[in-house]
């Protein structure tokens, strides 16, 4: 009871002893207060520690929403970025190509070129004067926009491929390529395809200018099919000059709308090298052969050496045909042209709902890309920086308590 | 506990911090807490200053479901004050005003000589000690408010106090 007493009385010698401010600072402190507690320290008159405490004085809630803003502003100028980037990407590598119209929308698809390539390698050979179908093709054109009321009509003429050394208005594809690849002979085969979409009414006289274009071009129609009707088409598989491509695939593209078009190379250098080398160090062994059997004398020794030389030509002429095989691959480019038959996409012909769901997708998968990338990077540096701050704070905790331990 | 404090308090405890209100409420016990503590009137007009100008900066992350206004101000007080004896390394002799003295001159002989011996008293003590007697006896702030401000419950702040109690009655035991 009296430690109770005592302690009462203790409380309230301290009550009277409680230190008052005095009045000179309790003004000066409301000053400061009026006028929102100026900094005093030159310390904080840096931009940087000026923005740390601006950060510091945010509250969570509005802490979390200012990063969640920032972090979407910085999203969405990433992907802004990355997406110009790429369509520029996509207008250099058009711009790249042979000249052609570049303004259509272009979707390349993945797997044609090899197919293509490969394809053109069966083109069949015939001599020359057995019903050749270069250059001219009216009569196939007529042929062929005839069609009426669904039906279909096929085109297969038989084609006689120029040699590549007599045809006097036809060059190498190499003569077309970079300088580089000129300097060291590269032989590259070359093939495109390309999709138009034409209007059902438009698709005869969409076919009839294709079959114009190849005839300009000096190309061939391989195999041509049209059908008319509502779902109908046309698809036209050409071989054109290589030196010419260019100017066929814009004589294409004008023609209507393009839906897609690809195009691709194959360096086939090697093959060629090696087959012409063969066929060299084949006709040397027929020169040989050939000096043997006029100096054998036993007509074993003739017999064998007369066998030997046939087994040699044969095999020299199947090189012959091989490397005139491989200089048609890169004298002529194979081409195909597909028109679909429908409705365009818009009123305009240009970019439509399809195209925009097309494009939102595309900018999506950027954004999505950005900010996988940007939270791989970041959630490493915010942990660590999660850990310094902890650290931190309980280091300045723990100093704070010692300093009452002094 | 005044009143203005008891309504800081229950608009703290709505949400919204009403900082002007705080600070007039809170001025002279946040300077009285840390004069208490650091015995350096001049030590305890920087951290009273420096206290609210932190508190002013931070207003927006109060939360008032985590303890009243006035204990999260002094809490903020406290990191301030630990700053100060930190920066000096050493705790300074209150230096005794001329009013002081004059007022324990024209008191109560009794009551001057307990307030003397209170004086020493609290200069023997721990600053955790001190640190206790200021923020009840000087900051009024209740056991709850004391433990959430030194990072106890609100019993064991009790408990401490009631120890530190004992150990000014013993100090002063010649003048009770």
């Amino acid at each position: 009871m009296e430690r109770s007493r005592d302690h009462d009385r203790i409380a309230a010698a301290l009550a009277e002893a409680r230190p008052a401010p005095r009045q000179a600072f309790v003004q000066e402190l409301d000053q400061q207060a009026a006028g929102g507690f100026p900094r005093r320290s030159p310390v904080g008159s840096s931009p940087l520690a000026e923005f740390a405490n601006w950060v510091r004085a945010l509250s969570p809630q509005r802490l979390l929403v200012t990063g969640a803003t920032a972090g979407l502003a910085v999203i969405a100028v990433t992907t802004v970025i990355v997406a110009s980037n790429d369509s520029a990407s996509e207008r250099l590598a058009l711009d790249s190509r042979p000249a052609t119209e570049n303004s259509h929308h272009v979707q390349p698809p993945a797997s044609t070129s090899r197919a293509t390539g490969a394809e053109a390698t069966d083109i069949p050979s015939r001599p020359a004067g057995a019903g050749g179908y270069v250059g001219g093709l009216g009569a196939n054109s007529k042929a062929s926009s005839s069609t009426h009321g669904g039906s279909e009509v096929q085109s297969s003429p038989l084609i006689e491929l120029p040699d590549r050394n007599a045809s006097a208005n036809l060059t190498p594809a190499t003569t077309n390529l970079a300088p580089l690849s000129r300097r060291i002979h590269r032989e590259i085969e070359r093939s495109a395809e390309i999709g138009l979409l034409a209007d059902p009414a438009d698709l005869a006289d969409d076919s009839a200018k294709v079959f114009a274009a190849v005839r300009d071009a000096n190309g061939i129609v391989l195999h041509s099919s049209t059908s008319s009707g509502k779902n109908g088409g046309a698809r036209f598989e050409l071989l054109i000059p290589s030196v010419r491509l260019g100017d066929a695939l814009a004589a294409f593209s004008s023609i209507d709308e393009v839906r897609s078009r690809h195009e691709a190379t194959d360096d086939i250098t090697k093959p060629t090298i090696t087959t012409s080398e063969e066929l060299q160090d084949t006709q040397a062994r027929v020169d040989g052969l050939l000096a043997q059997l006029s100096g054998a004398e036993a007509e074993s020794e003739r017999e064998a050496i007369a066998a030997e030389l046939h087994a040699e030509r044969a095999h020299a002429a199947r090189l012959r045909n091989q490397l005139s095989r491989l200089h048609q691959r890169t004298a002529y480019s194979r081409v195909l042209v597909r028109i679909q038959s429908g409705a365009s996409t818009d009123s305009g012909g240009a970019w439509g709902v399809g195209d925009a769901f097309h494009d939102a997708g595309h900018i999506l998968g950027i954004a999505a890309g950005v900010t996988l990338i940007g939270l791989a990077v970041i959630t490493p540096l915010a942990l660590l920086c999660l850990l310094a701050w902890l650290a931190q704070r309980l280091w300045l905790r723990s100093r704070r308590e010692r300093a009452l331990d002094a | 506990m005044s009143e203005a404090v008891v309504a800081d308090i229950e608009s703290s405890r709505q949400g919204e911090l009403d900082f002007e209100r705080l600070y007039r409420s809170s001025r002279d016990d946040v300077y009285a807490y840390a004069a208490g503590l650091l015995r350096d009137r001049t030590a305890a007009e920087d951290v009273t200053a420096a206290a609210f100008e932190r508190a002013y900066r931070k207003r927006s992350r109060f939360d008032a479901e985590r303890g009243s206004a006035r204990a999260w101000l002094f809490g903020i007080a406290r990191n301030a004050a630990l700053d100060e004896l930190r920066r000096r390394g050493r705790q300074a002799e209150l230096s005794t005003d001329p009013a002081d003295a004059a007022g324990l001159q024209n008191g109560d002989d009794q009551r001057s000589e307990l307030r003397l011996l209170l004086d020493g008293a609290l200069g023997m003590l721990e600053a955790r000690e001190r640190e206790l007697i200021a923020l009840k006896f000087f900051a009024g702030l209740s056991n709850a408010e004391i433990g959430r401000v030194i990072g106890t419950s609100a019993s064991n702040a009790g408990t401490k106090l009631h120890r530190t109690m004992d150990k000014l009655r013993e100090a002063c035991d010649g003048a009770l």
